[in-house]
């Protein structure tokens, strides 16, 4: 399966053109992880966006409490963006992300090269920025449905 | 392009977080679902929010999978 392939079945990219999407996979690079290996951590910058592939993620909030075990907030399977937060604010990481499964792949796409493309491509830039704050949307949802 | 379900699953009468995944079929009560080393049953499903061209948004209640 090419990287366009799976972004068709993203919900981040509904709306887009072939073209763009064309655009998007050439900037995607896979990485693979195994069980427990740390995607992203907590705190530190974020100049990456994620989408999950293959397999589990797990996102875990840590709290002020250094004594306090980090919490799971949510498991994110195939077609689950991540790290759309640092690419609206630029602020850091707010959660740390390890994989969940044996094998665990994601795309990656730099933050610069991604908004450079939805720059110069406004039709894109709106799709993108519609489609995240309806995926943040979703994962509230989801959030209050599991009451943490 | 065919439908793609974006589910909510949420786990009843046990500590976990949940899942977001995008699957080719709608779930429906009775599935099995695999969620890291855990099975589960789907014991509910509902449209969470209206669908939007392809993608149909759904929340999955789910329990522990009983092996009887």
């Amino acid at each position: 399966m090419t990287n366009k392939n799976i972004l068709e079945a993203v919900e981040l990219f509904d709306g887009a053109t072939a073209e763009e999407l064309e655009s998007v996979a050439a900037l995607c690079k896979e990485q693979t992880y195994s069980k427990g290996d740390v995607v992203t951590a907590q705190g530190e910058p974020g100049n990456e966006l994620f989408v999950v592939c293959e397999g589990f993620v797990e996102v875990l909030r840590s709290s002020s409490s250094p004594e306090l075990s980090p919490r799971s907030v949510v498991h994110l399977g195939a077609g689950q963006i991540f790290g759309e937060m640092a690419l609206v604010d630029r602020g850091p990481r707010s959660a740390t992300v390890k994989a969940a499964s044996e094998s665990t792949s994601v795309l990656v796409i730099r933050q610069d090269e991604f908004e450079q493309l939805c720059e110069q491509n406004h039709h894109l830039g709106f799709v993108v920025m519609r489609n995240i704050a309806a995926d943040l949307s979703f994962k509230l949802r989801h959030r209050h449905l599991t009451g943490r | 392009m065919a439908a793609i379900y974006k589910v909510s699953y949420v786990v009843s009468g046990e500590e976990h977080p949940g899942a977001i995944l995008n699957t080719d079929a709608r779930p429906q009560k009775g599935d099995l679902v695999t969620l890291g080393s855990k099975k589960f049953t789907v014991v509910e499903v509902i449209d969470l929010i209206p669908s939007r061209g392809e993608f149909h948004y759904l929340h999955a209640t789910l329990q522990k999978h009983s092996s009887k």
